[in-house]
């Protein structure tokens, strides 16, 4: 794994800690601990970004995060499971991994 | 009304990848930073305003949809990133991922 990879790894951590702080914060202190870990995630985002297409980084991170809010909330905050959801995390896990080895392949072509 | 902000919050998303792109692989200066932080932050600005005249669920999706799908495209017209069939079809597969989860989310 490369050390680009480790930054989308950190940028899509980072941001399931904001989307968590979203649905608990309650007094105003908290939204500056938020202010604070969505700047964290921008510099990592960023980073990732340096060595790897934009569009490949974007993706995941989008992908990353709606997934992982879908899970927060059956998990944390008992919104229901349904087949639904299974059906469209799994189509973006397939989604994930297939542009992961895409790029693996083009590697040295994108600038 | 609804639509239309989510439409520029769209918009704003992309300049918000754009922003991005320069700001990683060119100069980290003022201009960069805030198409990069100014995007992003128009972005949800207005998808926030959006909620006000649409279902959140249906705003965010369609919001999701446009914005990821619209930041590759950007990314591969107008910097050359790479184009080939797996990766395209990967990001379709992934931007219907996204938007139906979105939908499928009350």
């Amino acid at each position: 794994m490369s050390k680009s990879w480790m930054y989308v790894g950190l940028t899509c951590l980072f941001e399931l800690f904001w989307v968590y702080g979203f649905n608990v914060a309650s007094i105003w202190w908290h939204w500056v601990v938020i202010v604070g870990i969505i700047i964290v995630d921008f510099y990592f985002l960023s980073k990732a970004c340096e060595k790897l297409p934009t569009g490949t980084v974007y993706a995941v991170f989008a992908a990353v995060g709606t997934a992982g809010a879908a899970l927060m909330d059956v998990l944390l905050f008992d919104a229901a499971f349904t087949i639904h959801k299974v059906f469209f995390i799994l189509l973006i896990i397939i989604g994930v991994v297939n542009l992961k080895l895409a790029d693996n392949k083009s590697e040295g072509e994108v600038g | 009304m609804g639509w239309f902000l989510v439409f520029l919050a769209a918009v704003s998303e992309i300049v918000g990848v754009v922003g991005l792109k320069m700001y990683s692989t060119q100069k980290k200066n003022v201009g960069n930073t805030l198409l990069f932080v100014g995007g992003f932050g128009c972005a949800f600005a207005l998808l926030y305003a959006s909620f006000q005249f649409l279902q959140l669920s249906i705003a965010y999706a369609v919001w999701i949809g446009m914005g990821t799908a619209g930041g590759v495209l950007v990314n591969m017209i107008y910097f050359g990133e790479s184009r080939n069939m797996r990766r395209i079809i990967s990001v379709l597969i992934i931007v219907a991922g996204v938007t139906g989860l979105k939908a499928v989310s009350a």
